[in-house]
């Protein structure tokens, strides 16, 4: 009897707990539709951007100089090129054929295309294939590398096929580390700015200011100007982890400005964002849970770990629209290939665009709810 | 368009107290909150609080003791009415006011990672006191409550009553005309209550004008010069301590603990002719009396006679809170 007495308040007590928590669950619809999104997003976005396969990689295709007339090498190289595809995929290569290498050289260095390749002139018919490969991306290099060495193969050609890597042999952790200064910049912004944001409201703290004469701009600006350095400091921590474990270099001083340069616009945008968002949630949990959710679409879609090529298309669309990807590129040419200022101008116009209006969309929001 | 007429006007009376004894002139003041029903949380009050005093402001949870502060802390606007602190209108020149108040909020917005000095280095330089001035005003205040050898540590290493100092001294860093302090002593235990009390004393003395809103009868009785009933928005008395108690008919209360009643002996005391009421109430017998000594003996003998057994005697002037249930027929607690 007593031992049956004992189960029963066991159950008893377990099942108050149960219902009390079940209640407070069923409470906030809205956090329960974004707890069961999230994994369904994650799915579908993180399935598609880092599974598609990756085709119609741009790719050049040049006669050496002296130039007499189109040798059968070239002929047959090109064509087999245009068709060359794995199994049951589209064509791999997206083939453009160039005059002369200067000008197959300058597309790769504007990003035209992943790489070039160059069959030998007329005058030595017998001399290497040469295959020059932007080496900055990841996956990318080797699946051209592989497909110009079969192309050749099932051409019979006996050239001999030298690689030249653009831009040095960079590993993947390179690749991602460069990604990853940006993710530290949004996640740290979004989880831990945005809730300190909405805690310091919750506590009356921001009410408390409101009662001193210290003007209404005055808690704009420093509330951005905090998370701005915030954001820019974890940014910069982890560039010298980068440098220190994944051996990412910057070489010049000029390129050093520009990541600077990037990492400021970047940061006082994704805060001015930030303060926006956390200004329209009325809680910490609400906010939590679609910010989360940003965050992974804003992630997964910005190229950091895996090329932005293999995405399916209706993925790329919001790639147009991340301005993490922008910041992502941006930093990968000028530490990963050095580029200077005309190659990431268009990079740089779309972070100014952002953040212009990040900090319009802050300081409206923001200015409601303290006045 | 009648209330925009009735602004402009009034901002001349506002302009005309500069040297009145009144810092604070609020008239029909109206605030209504529209959402899915309509509140009137605070209804045409009207009242003045005098230079110096120290003025209580009491009633129930949703009295509308809130909503007044936080219009005469120019962070809400009113519905209707007007409000002058000093010689300007709340809604006009809240920039100003906001620079001769000083507000202590009820829930603490203590930074508690930050050392006492930081707390006060920062809202020195939220309310603009001066750059040369400030290091020394905050070791002046600091010293003023007892703080200046944890200067330097974390506030979340302070007891309640340590925070609750330092967050009123964060509101006078800048010699604010009027302070308001919101339950000052919420939550506290009587020593640290006691402690709060001298110091909201002291500052009084520095000519600091203080709206304090409480709960606490003793608090307000012990520490106010003229108290503020509000209960459902609206002011119910407006006077000192010891004028609202006359506001009872009763002078006193005589409660006598029984162990049991006889009905008769309710009826033979009530016709008593110096007894104004009586009421049982847990074991408790409630009379309400002119002169507690002079009615007592006869009282007792009325007991004696139908052999009731005393357990205790006790003689009490009113309290507030007796003004208070008498003035609204109803208690604090059920508001």
């Amino acid at each position: 009897m007593e031992k049956a007495q004992g189960i029963h308040t066991l159950i008893r007590g377990a099942f108050a707990i149960f219902r009390r928590d079940f209640k407070k669950f069923l409470s906030n619809p809205f956090v329960i539709i974004m707890t069961l999104f999230m994994p369904i997003m994650y799915l579908i976005i993180f399935g598609n951007a880092m599974g598609g396969t990756i085709t119609g990689i741009p790719l050049g295709v040049v006669q050496e100089d002296p130039y007499i007339q189109e040798t059968p090498l070239y002929l047959a190289g090109l064509d087999l090129l245009r068709t060359y595809h794995q199994e049951d995929n589209p064509a791999l290569f997206q083939v453009t054929v160039f005059p002369d290498e200067f000008s197959a050289q300058e597309a790769l260095n504007n990003r035209q295309i992943n790489a070039y390749v160059v069959f030998p002139s007329n005058l030595s018919p017998n001399r290497e294939v040469r295959l020059y490969i932007d080496s900055s991306e990841y996956m990318v290099p080797t699946l051209i590398q592989a497909g110009v060495q079969s192309s050749l193969a099932l051409l019979g050609a006996k050239n001999p096929l030298q690689v030249y890597d653009l831009y040095g042999t960079i590993n993947y952790i390179q690749f991602f580390g460069v990604g990853v200064i940006v993710m530290a910049i949004f996640m740290t912004t979004m989880m831990g700015g945005g809730i300190a944001l909405i805690r310091d409201r919750e506590m009356g703290i921001i009410e408390g200011y409101l009662v001193t004469p210290v003007k209404r701009s005055s808690i704009i600006l420093g509330t951005i100007a905090s998370g701005t350095v915030r954001a820019f400091l974890a940014g910069f921590i982890i560039l010298l982890v980068d440098m220190a474990i994944a051996g990412v270099i910057i070489r010049t001083f000029e390129s050093f400005v520009l990541v600077v340069l990037v990492l400021l616009l970047i940061c006082v945008g994704i805060t001015s964002l930030v303060v926006a968002l956390s200004s329209r949630f009325s809680s910490q949990q609400e906010y939590a849970s679609s910010v989360a959710f940003l965050n992974l679409l804003f992630f997964m879609t910005s190229g950091a770990f895996y090329p932005i090529i293999g995405m399916p298309y209706w993925l790329t669309w919001l790639t147009v629209i991340n301005p993490e990807y922008y910041a992502i590129d941006a930093l990968r040419s000028i530490i990963l290939r050095g580029q200077g200022l005309s190659i990431i101008a268009v990079d740089l116009v779309a972070i100014i665009i952002f953040t212009v209006i990040a900090i319009f969309l802050g300081i409206t929001t923001y200015r409601r709810t303290i006045e | 368009m009648a209330e925009v007429n009735q602004k402009t006007a009034d901002q001349d009376t506002c302009a005309s107290a500069k040297d009145s004894p009144d810092i604070i002139r609020i008239q029909d003041l109206t605030k209504i909150f529209r959402n899915k029903q309509e509140v009137t949380a605070v209804d045409h009050v009207s009242f003045t609080v005098r230079r110096g005093e120290i003025f209580g402001l009491l009633g129930p949870n949703g009295a509308g003791k809130s909503t007044l502060i936080r219009i005469l802390t120019t962070l809400m606007q009113p519905t209707s009415g007007t409000a002058c602190v000093d010689q300007y209108i709340i809604g006009k020149d809240d920039g100003t006011i906001r620079s001769i108040i000083g507000v202590c909020p009820q829930n603490s917005t203590l930074d508690i990672e930050l050392s006492a000095y930081d707390n006060l280095d920062f809202y020195g330089n939220l309310l603009n006191v001066d750059e040369t001035l400030l290091q020394d005003r905050i070791w002046e205040l600091l010293e003023m409550v007892d703080l200046t050898d944890r200067a330097a540590m974390p506030v979340k290493t302070f007891s309640g009553g340590m925070r609750r100092k330092l967050e009123i001294v964060r509101a006078f860093l800048h010699h604010p005309l009027l302070l308001f302090l919101d339950e000052p002593t919420i939550g506290l235990d009587p020593e640290s209550r006691r402690e709060v009390w001298q110091q909201i004393s002291r500052l009084n003395t520095e000519k600091t004008t203080i709206i304090l809103t409480t709960h606490y009868m003793d608090e307000a009785e012990k520490l106010c010069d003229r108290i503020a009933f509000m209960n459902r928005g609206k002011l119910i008395a407006l006077d000192t301590p010891d004028n609202l108690k006359k506001v009872i008919p009763t002078g006193e209360l005589l409660e006598i603990g029984f162990g049991h009643l006889d009905e008769g002996v309710i009826t033979a005391i009530r016709d008593l002719a110096e007894v104004r009421s009586v009421e049982v109430q847990d074991q408790i017998l409630k009379i309400s009396v002119s002169s507690g000594s002079k009615v007592l003996p006869v009282v007792l003998a009325n007991l004696e006679r139908f052999s009731i057994p005393v357990l205790s005697i006790s003689i009490r002037a009113p309290s507030l809170e007796d003004v208070f249930i008498y003035l609204t027929g109803t208690g604090f607690e059920a508001g």
